[in-house]
């Protein structure tokens, strides 16, 4: 039974509109410099998203900007109510894509929207499409900040849709970083590049926003197919003009054309997730462009990354962590949750747990860092069962009264990383490796029960026939909440 | 004379200047061509009128050398193989 969901982004901002979490710029934006600031400061102000329907030197064009970059607006997107908890829209995804086996492959149709409009040869020219240029000092104008890849493996059916940034370079050429350890970097640096064969992509930009969810998580089968699992029905699809792949039918705008081995050009900087400008200009993935498709009227997308908090930091926070929380299930491992900080820049996770046996939480941090996820953060905390992973009052308390500086804090030096750690060294960032750091904020099981220490608070240590008197009279003793 | 700038992953006092060499420089021209990049074989000067383009300087990470340089176009080029 399919859930309630936006079959493209452009309902989804109207229903966005319609609860205040949208507003519409009629007034005219310039698309450098000045769309980028407005949405930085709406994602600072945890604000609501940007339709902006007037954008200089390009007519005929609209861009949506921070479209999913508050927990309002996930809730939306999953057809929920925004007033919605964390807690309650991370069990909704749970709840949904939990069982894999229910994942259904996408429906291919054709006369799709995202093929209303078709440029190829030297229309197909990359500069006549509104990106913007999101932060000053950026290394070029990024088409890709709110869309995702669509690569198919060389030598298996395995098709990826994943997030990777691209920079306009000229009217046929984008450049952006493929790291070797993401899905289409296997493909791409482990198969397609050595043997000197061009990678044919299709890049969608501006996809419905649970695909767009979809290419963020890191799921264990193809995104296409898990995004089936979040619209409880297949995703419709459409072969690309130039090439066998499968794209999104209501995204806005379609670009198709090949990876080009042999060849590297300097990408970035960029202002990052991080929020940071951090990664080093240097010679990355190029992508030679041979179509571009769109609905009329096309609307193109931005996030801007930076200080939280964008959908950058939300989306992958939400989906890794929750992703974690799955593995961590299926390991048998006594979990209560998984909670990525989207404020850490889904740096630093914490995990909820039975302490059942003597380091557990070495084996959570092991798990954790050791799996496909692992690149992506590197700070675990792990509090106990009591504790509660979404209050951030708590999580601060249990780290700085529990964490023993010498005993808890597990040091892992040789990890894997990504070029974007503001933290990592240079040598560090070159290389994509990092540190990994486990917070033990359980007691020591050996400790003799009259050594633990028992936590002074109202549901701690009063009977409970005395809280109840309390909360009851709560309002007649004068407070008013 | 227009206007340029390119990206230097050095400091600025050590940038190799007065030899020609090959860069990626953007255009800067206020159009909605803005950013456009492409390799060249250039002559950069830190002498700003040396050179009849304008250049202007940017460190690894963003950073505006706050002084422009002067830059002599030799010869545009590409490094996408035809036939793709």
């Amino acid at each position: 039974m399919a859930y309630k969901y936006y079959k493209d982004n452009r309902s989804f901002i109207e229903a966005c509109e319609k609860t205040g979490d949208a507003i519409v710029v009629n007034e005219e934006v310039d698309w450098d410099l000045e769309m980028g600031a407005i949405v930085r400061r709406t994602c600072e102000k945890k604000g609501p998203a940007v339709f902006f329907k007037n954008i200089k030197d390009y007519p005929g064009f609209d861009c949506v900007g921070a479209p999913i970059a508050t927990y309002r607006r996930l809730a939306i997107a999953l057809g929920m109510d925004p007033n919605s908890t964390v807690p309650e829209v991370s069990a909704e995804y749970l709840k949904r894509t939990s069982d894999e086996s229910k994942a259904l492959p996408p429906k291919v149709i054709t006369n799709a929207p995202c093929q209303e409009v078709v440029w190829t040869g030297d229309d197909a020219n990359i500069l006549n499409l509104p990106s913007p240029m999101v932060h000053d000092g950026d290394g070029g104008r990024y088409i890709g900040t709110w869309q995702f890849v669509v690569a198919k493996d060389l030598d298996t059916p395995f098709v990826n849709w994943g997030m990777y940034r691209q920079m306009a370079f000229d009217e046929k050429t984008m450049v952006g970083p493929v790291l070797p350890f993401s899905d289409m970097g296997k493909m791409w640096h482990n198969k397609f590049q050595p043997k000197g064969i061009p990678m044919p992509f299709a890049v969608v930009v501006n996809p419905d926003p649970l695909s767009a969810i979809a290419s963020c998580a890191p799921a264990g089968i193809a995104e296409a197919e898990f995004t089936s699992l979040l619209m409880g029905e297949p995703v419709e699809v459409t072969k690309c003009v130039t090439c066998d792949l499968l794209v999104p039918a209501h995204a806005e705008i379609i670009i198709e054309g090949v990876l080009v081995p042999g060849v590297t050009i300097d990408e970035a900087p960029f202002g990052e997730y991080t929020g940071y400008r951090t990664s080093p200009r240097e010679p990355r993935t190029v992508y030679h462009v041979k179509a571009i498709t769109m609905r009329k009227n096309p609307i193109m997308a931005m996030s801007n990354m930076g200080i939280p908090t964008d959908e950058g930091q939300l989306l992958r926070s939400f989906s890794l962590g929750l992703e974690m929380d799955k593995m961590l299930r299926a390991q048998g491992i006594p979990i209560t949750g998984v909670y990525m900080l989207p404020e850490s820049t889904h740096h630093l996770v914490v995990v909820g747990v039975k302490p059942a046996y003597a380091n557990i939480a070495t084996q959570i941090g092991q798990l954790c860092f050791g799996s496909k996820l692992g690149p992506w953060f590197h700070m675990l905390v792990v509090v106990d069962d009591k504790t509660d992973i979404y209050d951030k009052d708590e999580l601060i308390h249990a780290l700085s009264t529990k964490c023993h500086p010498v005993n808890g804090i597990r040091v892992e030096k040789f990890g894997v990383g990504t070029p974007l750690n503001p933290f990592a060294t240079p040598a560090e960032r070159r290389l994509g490796a990092a540190g990994k750091v486990v917070f033990d904020c359980t007691f020591p099981l050996d400790w003799s029960a009259s050594d633990v220490p028992i936590k002074v608070s109202f549901n701690n240590v009063y009977p409970k026939e005395i809280q109840d008197k309390v909360l009851a009279k709560w309002k007649t003793y004068g407070f008013k909440e | 004379m227009a206007t340029w700038d390119t990206y230097i992953n050095v400091d600025f006092k050590d940038m190799p200047a007065e030899q020609e060499r090959v860069a990626i420089i953007r255009d800067l021209t206020p159009n909605k061509y803005k950013y456009r990049s492409t390799y060249a074989q250039v002559k950069i000067s830190k002498d700003a009128t040396k050179y009849p383009e304008q250049l202007w300087i940017r460190l690894g990470r963003g950073q505006l050398v706050p002084t422009p340089c002067s830059m002599e176009i030799v010869e545009l080029k590409s490094v996408i193989p035809a036939g793709l």
